[in-house]
């Protein structure tokens, strides 16, 4: 894996996903999470849903900036992210990630095709400007698969108090489907961007707007 | 069984006229009579529909200034066929611009054994307002397997592209999916403003970025799922 990937899939990377919990605060709150043995059903469709599509986008970035792409594919890959997003607030919440880590990446990987991307999106989604920032569809898609879910489980970890040694092997344990999910998103990563596959997750969906609008009334450590 | 039924709503210039009315065995559509300058079309499944290694499909094309009012009449059961023969339903929606579609299917009750999968595509320059619900089993029954998907553009522009697949235990009783729930329900709204997002415990709705506003709701019964759609669709 490049250095690149391995930057941006380190916690200490200063992107700004340290402030999103991708859900599990608000499943904290509702005590459906409560322990380690609530975490790996969590983590695991969690994987399969909004990784997934994470993974998938950040592939198809990576790979665009491998080939020759017409002005406007980038507004094209973000519009398509858009409408595989429904919920305003985990749209915002990507925004988000992603100007801070295009923030830190213009400093440490500049490129054209990072100059590209944000002349035509300002504010990118987190898995298109981190493929951009990786290169390599396969690597750019772990990294996004990866921080999909090791920031609910460190956010568990805060939230909790739960033992960290296992909440590390829970995330371990998820190297099969993580395998799964890569391995597809690389396969079409190179497909026109209106048949990328577009895994949904209603119930994540939720609870991120019900994390938004308590947010706003009430102290909650993560932003979403 | 392979099924094609059509169906086009055109204004002559005073009301809604059903240009084309196609029914096609299992799917029949039944127009009501005296509705105004407003069309309402039944639509009826037979009761064995769809079953393992059906092909179902129907094309609504609503064109500028009718109003077309498309509801089911009861629900819909997802059956296995002989040796889990899969079966498909691809549902095509074509509203132009000034054009109107109210498209009210009915809950889709996916049973045990069933391999279904079911597909919304929809070309919306006009108006459009859907509401579909999603029931995992009959009362004590687990699910077979659906994959549902909606592609949703206007034009060019994506509007709403989403697949959920369930009948995976493991995935059905998650988060991320329907949080242990049996159903789903969900009302989308395009051609109209958005409206800003609100949320109660079990039912959120939400701006789509491209325009157009969807409310979903999650409870473990139909009714309860559909007054929590109410509650998201009104607050």
């Amino acid at each position: 894996m490049d250095l690149a990937a391995l930057i941006i899939a380190d916690s200490r990377f200063p992107g700004g996903g340290h402030v999103h919990s991708g859900g599990i605060e608000e499943a904290v709150v509702r005590k459906l999470v409560v322990s380690e043995r609530d975490l790996p059903a969590f983590l695991l469709s969690r994987l399969r849903t909004a990784g997934a599509l994470a993974a998938t986008f950040a592939a198809a970035a990576a790979h665009a900036t491998t080939r020759e792409v017409r002005s406007g594919h980038w507004r094209r890959l973000d519009a398509e992210f858009d409408a595989r997003t429904p919920s305003q607030a985990q749209r915002a919440a990507s925004r988000a990630q992603g100007r801070g880590t295009a923030r830190a990446g213009r400093v440490a990987w500049p490129s054209p095709a990072l100059s590209d991307l944000l002349g035509e999106c300002p504010r990118p989604h987190h898995p298109i400007v981190l493929g951009v920032l990786v290169g390599v569809p396969h690597d750019a898609a772990m990294a996004a698969a990866y921080l999909a879910v090791s920031g609910p489980a460190s956010a568990a970890v805060r939230l909790l108090g739960l033992d960290p040694f296992q909440v590390n092997a829970v995330v371990a344990r998820l190297a099969e489907p993580m395998r799964e999910v890569c391995a597809h998103a690389a396969d079409v990563a190179g497909h026109d961007p209106a048949t990328l596959p577009a895994p949904s997750s209603p119930g994540l969906d939720l609870f991120a707007e019900a994390h938004a609008a308590q947010h706003e009334e009430e102290v909650r450590l993560f932003a979403s | 069984m392979k099924a094609h039924a059509r169906l086009t709503a055109c204004f002559d210039g005073s009301r809604t006229v059903l240009r084309e009315l196609r029914s096609m065995a299992p799917l029949s559509l039944v127009p009501r009579r005296d509705t105004g300058p407003e069309a309402v079309v039944h639509l009826v499944n037979s009761a064995t529909a769809p079953l393992g290694g059906d092909n179902l499909r129907l094309t609504i094309q609503v064109g500028a200034g009718a109003v077309l009012h498309v509801v089911a009449v009861a629900a819909t059961l997802v059956l296995p066929g002989p040796h889990g023969t899969p079966s498909t339903s691809l549902v095509e929606l074509d509203v132009a611009d000034g054009g109107s579609l109210e498209y009210l299917p009915g809950p889709v009750i996916v049973t045990a054994g069933a391999n279904h999968t079911a597909e919304l595509r929809g070309d919306i320059a006009g108006h459009l307002h859907a509401r579909e619900t999603l029931v995992l089993g009959r009362d004590g029954e687990r699910p077979g397997r659906l994959t549902t998907t909606q592609h949703l553009t206007r034009g060019p522009v994506p509007l709403l592209r989403q697949t959920l697949t369930v009948g995976d235990p493991e995935l059905d009783a998650s988060i991320a999916h329907l949080a242990g729930h049996r159903v789903m329900a969900t009302a989308l709204m395009i051609g109209e403003a958005s409206r800003a997002p609100a949320s109660g415990r079990w039912w959120s709705r939400t701006a789509l970025a491209a325009g157009g506003t969807l409310a979903t709701s999650l409870a473990p019964d139909v009714v309860t799922a559909q007054a929590r759609l109410e509650a998201a669709t009104s607050a």
